[in-house]
């Protein structure tokens, strides 16, 4: 492990070989033109089989490596005590230092039950920014949540190295204007995705710790890429080169009282979540809830396979060889993107690149969603899947039924983990030329079908 | 062909192609396991077991087609072509319209729950099941037991003690009339009851009944194909038919579904929510979102989507349905053999004991259900599971419900254990009925608020 690594930027190679493929099919514009149709104009309503290469989340669909899969053979299936189930509670003992280990069948079911038990109407959840389920969960008990990520999030050219960092003088501001009895839970989200994928550095970590201890409050990690993050506060941030990632990660769990996992980042699993908690009162609540929704409390709506696998996933996640390729194939293509004149959010973050997309297309008015644009187009152009991270995602409606537009219009390239190889990388660049000769075009889409929340995954457009 | 092999044993039609090793322990280990699991058969490590009859809930083992597709699982988070070849299966063997993928049967309650009742409803049902209660007592409805008065009754042998006694529907309707009933509960097999079929008549009945009065079947179908298989062996009219057609013709008497795949399905996590009419499932796929995941994969990896597709279909097979329950069908009569009390027709996916019969010297606050299951796993290894009085955990007032049935469980997992368990099971059954008067009961020292039969602990009365 070692400085020099990040900044030497010769051919990556991966520290992996290929063990099993999944064919492709190849599709014409044509086609494409037709499917996006079909779908509404979304590409979450695609179907997978129409999509080359698929940047539409980092979430559930990494590969495994032949160890996991071995770990998948080996499953205990049992409803109750089984061995994957002690196997993986042991792992996240050891990982997060805190005493109740719940699984859960993914991280949303984990949020749920937490902020469900903590939160409520009239309560107050403050983070770095909360992403769209995170959100959601919050909304749904009548609680209100609150971003406020650090100004030099806002400026998407600043080499500024930790934009997930939470803006403290505002947390104090806040946590003054509504009493520490009325706030939940400050929720720290690392890396912070819907900011860019930016990450948190143990400064802002450490000032938020001795914040929430001088107002006793309750600190919550929402760690599903705490590896990622960790590889910047060891290559960023003074004084920890000589730690590991793994320390790095611990040091950062110390800290919290409670850590939510959506295991599908970095538990290198396709399914799987964590709710981890270190209070027995809250964990007991917690795991009636738990038995409710989601299965018994040794294996919460995973199968023992999955609980297997995740365990292995979250010691291999913390690999040196690992997090340095899966962070610089990140800003391979973030670095090609800038180079070709793409706005991008820099610097690149760590599971995918953010361009911005109302730069890139200017003429297009905020209220036709620029980013839904770009995001068709790159469906068309390439076949490429990814998603609008703006005001289809973030938007809001006035008392006039006007959009209130999201703060940015991003659009997110994710990578999926130990996917797609640098040929594939260097396709989605290429189609990028194309991109560019559509930026002056003026005109965006409108929604013809939007459900009451998070509609973003099933919303329906029209090209306008 | 069915006739052919009729009489002959119900060898399984299908061999061995990958084991997995148990760990053998002694009487003094076991002692020492139950004790610090507080006398719950839940809270066991699973190592320290034998033979798991705990649940046949996800314990099922998988064929090497289903192993084949599990490979090729699509994991795109959105429009998996796994998905779609599960909602095929579903629609083609199913019936139902619209699908709606969870990660397991009760995430599927939970979300029809909130969708059809409305606080101050009433679901009717034939007996209630753990959690589907719970879920609807949750979205604030009550439950109505309407199941025939036979069911309660662990002597009579009456063929179909699913059935809905229509009479008692009738009373709630004319009491609190049809508008405060979403719709009917419907169970094949009934669970509670001992894995009991409902007939294909009374089915047909209840429909008529309902569509007078304009209310929907809700049906709870994880072991539809081992209802299917009573009804072919002993309703008229159905000798002759496949086990796939009366699958489609009960789930055709219904409106909608809820499915844990865990059991008839023949996977290992998995469930979905089905339904005919568009508004639910719009309405549910915005619901799914919040808390199971996208509409297309609902909380399930590519891959367990693409096992039960495959499942569904094995599950329909005659061959796999009479092996099925063909070896719960052999431990029954060996147990019987040996005079242990049983709670007859046998049913589909195990064998029931008797355990007020068993221990009559016990009253049913000293939990004679719990203490005969812990009484089993010292003796052999063998975990079953209470379904009595701490299953039936309390009413809103905080009394005990008290079950007329007070059952230990023993569920057989699919294709998982050979003849030569089900002896080592029967055989310690004996053992223990043996010395039954030597046993004393237990009291509860720990009680969680929800489902307590989970987590509950216990102390030997001395």
């Amino acid at each position: 492990m070692g400085e020099n690594k990040i900044n030497k930027m010769r051919t990556l190679t991966e520290p992996f070989k290929i063990k099993v493929v999944e064919p492709l099919k190849v599709t014409t514009e044509e086609y494409r033109v037709e499917a996006l149709a079909k779908a509404g104009y979304n590409p979450f309503l695609l179907s997978s089989k129409d999509v080359f290469i698929d940047l539409l989340t980092d979430s559930g669909t990494g590969a495994m490596s032949d160890r996991q899969w071995s770990g998948i053979m080996m499953g205990d299936e049992s409803y109750a005590g089984a061995r994957s189930w002690e196997h993986l509670e042991a792992v996240v003992k050891d990982l997060t230092g805190m005493p109740y280990v719940l699984p859960t069948h993914q991280g949303r079911a984990a949020e749920r039950i937490l902020y469900s038990t903590i939160g409520g109407k009239g309560k107050v959840f403050i983070s770095n920014t909360h992403f769209d389920t995170t959100r959601a969960n919050i909304e749904f008990t009548n609680a209100t949540a609150i971003d406020i990520v650090c100004e030099e999030a806002k400026d998407n050219q600043s080499d500024y190295p930790f934009k997930g960092n939470i803006d403290l003088k505002k947390l104090k501001e806040l946590v003054a204007k509504y009493g520490s009895e009325n706030i939940a839970a400050i929720i720290m989200t690392v890396t912070n995705n819907s900011s860019g994928g930016q990450p948190v550095s143990m400064e802002n970590y450490k000032a938020v710790r001795k914040i929430c201890s001088e107002n006793n409050l309750f600190l919550v990690m929402d760690g599903c890429r705490i590896a990622e993050n960790s590889y910047f506060v060891h290559h960023k941030e003074a004084g920890y080169l000589t730690k590991t990632y793994r320390e790095i990660a611990q040091e950062m769990l110390s800290m919290s009282d409670a850590f939510v996992m959506s295991a599908k980042k970095d538990g290198l699993v396709n399914m799987g979540g964590l709710l981890v908690v270190r209070d027995e009162a809250i964990s007991v609540k917690c795991k009636n809830l738990l038995i409710i929704s989601e299965g018994f409390t040794t294996y919460g709506g995973l199968s023992g396979r999955d609980m297997e696998a995740l365990a292995i996933g979250l010691v291999e996640v913390f690999d040196e060889d690992y997090l340095h390729y899966r962070i610089m194939s990140t800003t391979y293509l973030g670095q090609g993107l800038k180079k070709k004149g793409i706005p991008i959010v820099w610097p690149v973050g760590g599971h995918a690149v953010y361009i911005d997309a109302k730069e890139l297309y200017k003429n297009i008015p905020l209220k036709e969603y620029p980013g839904q644009a770009l995001v068709c187009d790159l469906y068309i152009k390439g076949g490429i899947r990814c998603v609008e991270v703006g005001s289809v995602m973030f938007g809001k409606y006035d008392e006039n039924g006007e959009l209130i537009p999201a703060e940015k219009e991003l659009v997110r390239l994710a990578i999926p983990r130990r996917v797609y190889t640098q040929s594939h990388i260097d396709y989605v660049l290429d189609v990028f030329d194309d991109i560019l000769e559509l930026r002056e075009q003026k005109r965006g889409f409108e929604i013809t079908y939007e459900p009451p929340f998070l509609r973003h995954f099933t919303a329906h457009f029209k090209p306008l | 062909m069915a006739n052919k092999f009729e009489k002959r044993s119900w060898a399984e039609p299908y061999r061995m192609k990958m084991v997995e090793l148990l760990k053998m322990t002694t009487k003094s280990q076991r002692d020492k396991a139950i004790k610090e699991a507080g006398y719950n058969t839940f809270l066991l490590h699973a190592s320290d077991v034998y033979i798991d009859l705990l649940t046949d809930s996800g314990t099922n083992a998988m064929s090497d087609q289903q192993w084949g597709a599990f490979m090729t699982g699509d994991e795109a988070y959105a429009g998996s072509k796994s998905y779609y070849l599960m909602e095929k299966a579903i629609q083609k063997y199913y019936g139902y319209k619209y699908v709606i993928p969870t990660h397991q049967g009760r995430g599927a309650e939970n979300i029809l729950s909130q969708i059809l009742i409305k606080k101050g409803d009433f679901i009717p049902g034939n007996m209630y099941f753990t959690t589907t209660r719970l879920h609807q007592e949750l979205a604030g409805g009550t439950f109505v037991d309407i199941i025939i008065d036979e069911a309660h009754d662990a002597n009579s042998e009456y063929p179909f003690k699913g059935n809905v006694d229509i009479s008692k529907l009738d009373d709630l309707v004319k009491k609190v009339g049809a508008k405060k009933i979403p719709y009917v509960c419907i169970a094949t097999n009934v669970n509670m009851a001992g894995g009991q079929p409902i007939s294909m008549a009374n089915l047909k009945e209840l429909r008529e009944y309902t569509h007078k009065h304009g209310i929907r079947i809700i049906h709870d179908m994880t072991r539809v194909a081992e209802n299917a298989f009573f009804i072919q062996q002993r309703e008229e009219g159905y000798a002759k038919r496949t086990i796939e057609s009366i699958v489609l013709e009960i789930c055709s008497l219904t409106d909608g579904a809820t499915m844990s795949a865990k059991k008839d399905a023949l996977v290992n996590i998995g469930g979905f929510l089905a339904t005919n009419e568009w508004d639910v499932y719009e309405e549910a796929r915005n619901l799914v979102v919040v808390y199971e995941g996208l509409h297309t994969y609902g909380g399930l990896a590519g891959r367990d989507m693409e096992a039960i597709a495959v499942g569904i279909k094995e599950s329909l097979c005659d061959h796999h349905q009479k092996a099925r329950v063909g070896q719960v069908e052999y431990l029954g009569k060996k147990m019987e053999e040996y005079g242990v009390p049983l709670v007859k027709p046998f049913g589909g996916h195990g064998i029931f004991v008797d355990a007020k019969a068993f221990l009559p010297h016990l009253t049913q606050d000293q939990f004679p259900a719990q203490t005969l299951a812990a009484e089993i796993y010292a003796d052999s290894g063998v975990r079953t599971m209470e379904r009595g009085i701490v299953s039936a955990g309390r009413k809103a007032n905080g009394e005990n419900y008290y079950p007329k049935l007070e059952l230990v469980r023993f569920t057989i997992p699919r294709r998982v254990y050979t003849q030569a368990h089900m002896d080592v099971i029967a055989e310690s059954a004996a053992v223990v009925y043996d010395r039954r008067k030597k046993i004393k009961g237990l009291t509860m020292i720990y009680e969680p608020k929800y489902l307590r039969f989970f987590q509950a602990k216990f102390e030997k009365i001395k």
